[in-house]
């Protein structure tokens, strides 16, 4: 900031300051009601919500479904999309370093004199978008379920070949319905109108490319998948 | 009684009234042939110097730690004209926290830190303490409450522009302050150790290894070894409950010094009135005369009341 | 030199060694662990004949001392595979903690694949990784055969072409170039 600029907002300080009014009482008024209304919900959300706990630590599990406390939700969900190895890194250090970062430096590299929101664009624009961003990411982070269980609901005949593809593990890769990861496979929840049957089996026994190959399965659990699969419209 | 205005605000501080217009003091003059005037009985004069008391009081303590100055300073000092409810956010996250360190050390006396034993006292508090679940549960939402808390005060300050010049350094603190947070939530969270807490902390602790070169010795670090072992929770309750706490408090400390020394800002669509007379004297209140950047911008109220301009007051 | 400076030099010197004193043995005692390594363990898994080459079998075993349940840890055995051109005579025991983040992963017998909750990783049946996240192949510990039954060892870690490397923890890419930006840790024990 130019040094006619500081001198500036420091004069219209002053006299804004002259209009306004004494801390005590108005403004801690102000303040004593919100720490009220703040020790209300916390009361509440504990009287309603409780504190129940979880099963012992058990670091032998293998179902157990980490998951993180939601304020870390959108980390966790970055985490989830960036599939590459080589990227991992950049998704746990990285990124949450280069915006540590910014956000410590950000007076010293917005040196705009101008406070009104609707009169900095790129400030403004940068928070909302950021703020869209976190809320979204915790969002999806919120709704992504565990890859072994599919929600959707499917006729009596399809449940068993539901459970096997559940089991099977494709939704480490795959997207069926709410569930499961967006990639690298395709998504699989209208696979049924996209391909035949055959094709479904041909895939599933040679795992194309990336894909590993599930011949091992019993054919009737190969059976029960591929119908549950081209059902999928 | 005394006022304890007058006791305990400074001379040049207090406002006089204009010769003139204060009303004498004393009974107005009466007849003193028809009622002459009473003598007080002993009764009478013990009770005025009771009222007295609360005054006295706070004049003794005044005389020995002199603090009134500070604490009339603090308390009288004006926030700009325009100042709303979203300037609440900042005390609200203080008290958030003050909410979590008394609920904390309560906890902190029912809770051991042992790997073998934090599960059970954990149950413990929740079943048999008599409130132990209740304030279990106001330690546990009181820490999401606090992270939006403080989330929603950084995008307040963000959007009015109030961490620009010459409140950089306030901004900053404010930074690290937020990241001390999620600190104190991410090492809280292993502490009950349960599935949820335990595999949660795995994965943070591996998270801080994936940094290249320091990484590894800084999971070693957290975690006491190279797996989680007899000593980690223990350590991150010390991390919990001693250390960060330590700088948290330091910290707001020196973020409300600043607060309290440079002002808090007015909404940034608020402008001020000109004065309408172009006047030195104008210059003199805008304290331009050590207006050279060292961040002195509290101004004293004039004792005569007036604003400076020399305009004639109402 | 005035008896100021020199008082000066004098009380800054004193009471750097002061601040010293008590600083560094506090840091020493935190860092410590750091370069602290444990006695190494064996534990007793289970007898020769339980093991088989096709499949994994789950065992749980104490890694670490004194916790009780918090301690113990979950691994994959089973005994070499002549097809996959292994050593014979050998069991080879695949940690469950997967290599993204450390979340337990599960090994699914119908797919022959470990697969990871948490982020969607996918290791083939000698646990190297064919999809998801994960930066390099699952863990192993090492093994022994002792009076007919099997021993679990000192964890190590793969490169991708599953040459040991000393542990390390999930998200720390081994082999080449990697070996020193992650460095193995002292409190680790020798690759074998």
């Amino acid at each position: 900031m130019k040094p006619k600029d500081k001198q500036a907002y420091l004069e219209e300080y002053e006299l804004l300051k002259k209009k306004g009014k004494p801390f005590f009482p108005y403004a801690v008024m102000k303040d004593s009601t919100m720490a009220l209304i703040v020790v209300a919900v916390i009361i509440v959300m504990s009287l309603i919500l409780g504190a129940e706990q979880g099963p012992k630590a058990d670091p032998t599990t293998t179902t157990y479904v980490p998951r993180p406390e939601w304020y870390f939700f959108f980390l966790f969900e970055v985490l989830r999309v960036i599939k590459p190895p080589e990227l991992v890194p950049l998704a746990t250090i990285g990124i949450p370093t280069i915006c540590m970062v910014l956000l410590l430096l950000l007076p010293f590299y917005d040196r705009n004199p101008e406070r009104r929101p609707e009169r900095r664009p790129l400030a403004t624009t940068a928070g909302c978008l950021t703020i869209a961003a976190m809320a979204y990411l915790t969002y999806l982070g919120a709704t992504g379920g565990s890859p072994t269980e599919i929600e959707m609901k499917v006729a009596p005949q399809y449940e068993a070949g539901k459970e096997v593809v559940a089991g099977a593990g494709c939704l480490a890769c795959h997207k069926i319905g709410e569930n499961g990861n967006n990639g690298p496979g395709p998504e699989l929840t209208h696979i049924g109108a996209r391909i035949p049957r055959a094709a479904i089996v041909r895939s599933v026994e040679i795992g194309p490319g990336i894909m590993p190959s599930f011949r091992e399965l019993p054919q009737k659990k190969l059976d029960e998948l591929a119908d549950f699969l081209s059902s999928l419209h | 009684m005394a006022k304890l205005r007058d006791a305990i605000i400074p001379a040049p501080l207090r406002k006089v009234a204009k010769p003139g217009t204060t009303p004498p003091k004393g009974p107005a003059p009466s007849d003193l042939k028809t009622s002459p005037p009473q003598r007080k009985g002993d009764l009478d004069a013990a009770l005025e110097k009771a009222k007295e008391a609360p005054v006295e009081t706070v004049a003794w303590l005044d005389q020995r730690l002199g603090a009134s100055g500070f604490l009339t300073g603090m308390l009288y000092r004006k926030v700009p004209k325009g100042t709303n409810w979203f300037y609440t956010l900042g005390s609200a996250t203080l008290f958030a926290f003050i909410v979590q360190a008394t609920t904390g050390v309560f906890l902190a006396m029912f809770y051991t830190p042992s790997a073998t034993q934090a599960y059970a006292s954990i149950s413990h508090i929740n079943n048999e303490v008599p409130l132990g679940q209740f304030v279990h549960g106001m330690h546990k939402w009181g820490s999401s409450v606090m992270v939006i808390l403080i989330f929603l005060h950084m995008g307040r300050t963000f959007f009015f522009g109030a961490y620009k010049y010459p409140r950089e350094l306030n901004w900053v603190i404010g930074v690290v302050l937020l990241i001390l947070t999620m600190t104190m939530a991410f090492t809280g969270y292993l502490l009950p150790f349960d599935q949820r807490s335990f595999w949660a902390s795995i994965v943070g602790i591996n998270i801080n290894g994936t940094g290249p070169i320091v990484g590894p010795y800084l999971s070693d670090f957290l975690r006491a070894g190279p797996e989680l072992g007899a000593t980690t929770l223990s350590r991150f309750y010390a991390i919990h409950m001693l250390l960060i706490p330590g700088a948290i408090i330091a910290l707001i400390g020196a973020h409300l010094y600043l607060v309290v020394k440079l002002g808090t800002t007015a909404p940034p669509w608020v402008k001020a009135e000109r004065p309408k007379i172009a006047s030195p004297v104008a210059e003199l209140e805008a304290g331009a005369e050590n207006g050279r950047g060292n961040g002195y911008v509290n101004g004293y109220e004039r004792s005569d009341g007036s604003d400076g301009t020399g305009a004639t007051p109402a | 030199m005035t008896r100021r400076k020199a008082l000066t030099i004098g009380s800054q010197a004193l009471g750097g060694l002061a601040g010293a004193a008590i600083i560094l043995p506090a840091v020493g005692f935190a860092v410590a662990p750091i370069f602290h390594r444990g006695k190494e363990r064996w534990e007793k898994v289970g007898p020769v004949g339980d093991f088989v080459e096709d499949t994994y079998r789950q065992v749980v075993f104490t890694e670490t001392e004194g916790i009780g349940d918090a301690g113990k840890q979950t691994a994959y055995v089973r005994k070499s595979s002549a097809e996959l051109e292994e050593e014979p005579g050998k069991f080879v025991a695949v940690s469950n903690r997967c290599a993204h983040l450390g979340c337990p992963v599960r090994f699914v017998e119908a797919a022959g694949n470990f697969i990871c909750p948490c982020h969607g990783g996918v290791y083939d049946f000698q646990g190297r990784r064919i999809g998801g996240p994960p930066v390099r192949p699952l863990d192993q510990f090492q093994t022994r055969v002792r009076n007919g039954q099997v021993e679990v060892g000192p964890r190590y870690s793969v490169t991708n072409q599953l040459d040991p490397v000393r542990a390390r923890d999930p998200g720390e890419f081994t082999g080449g170039i990697w070996e020193y930006l992650y460095p193995p840790r002292p409190s680790t024990f020798p690759a074998p």
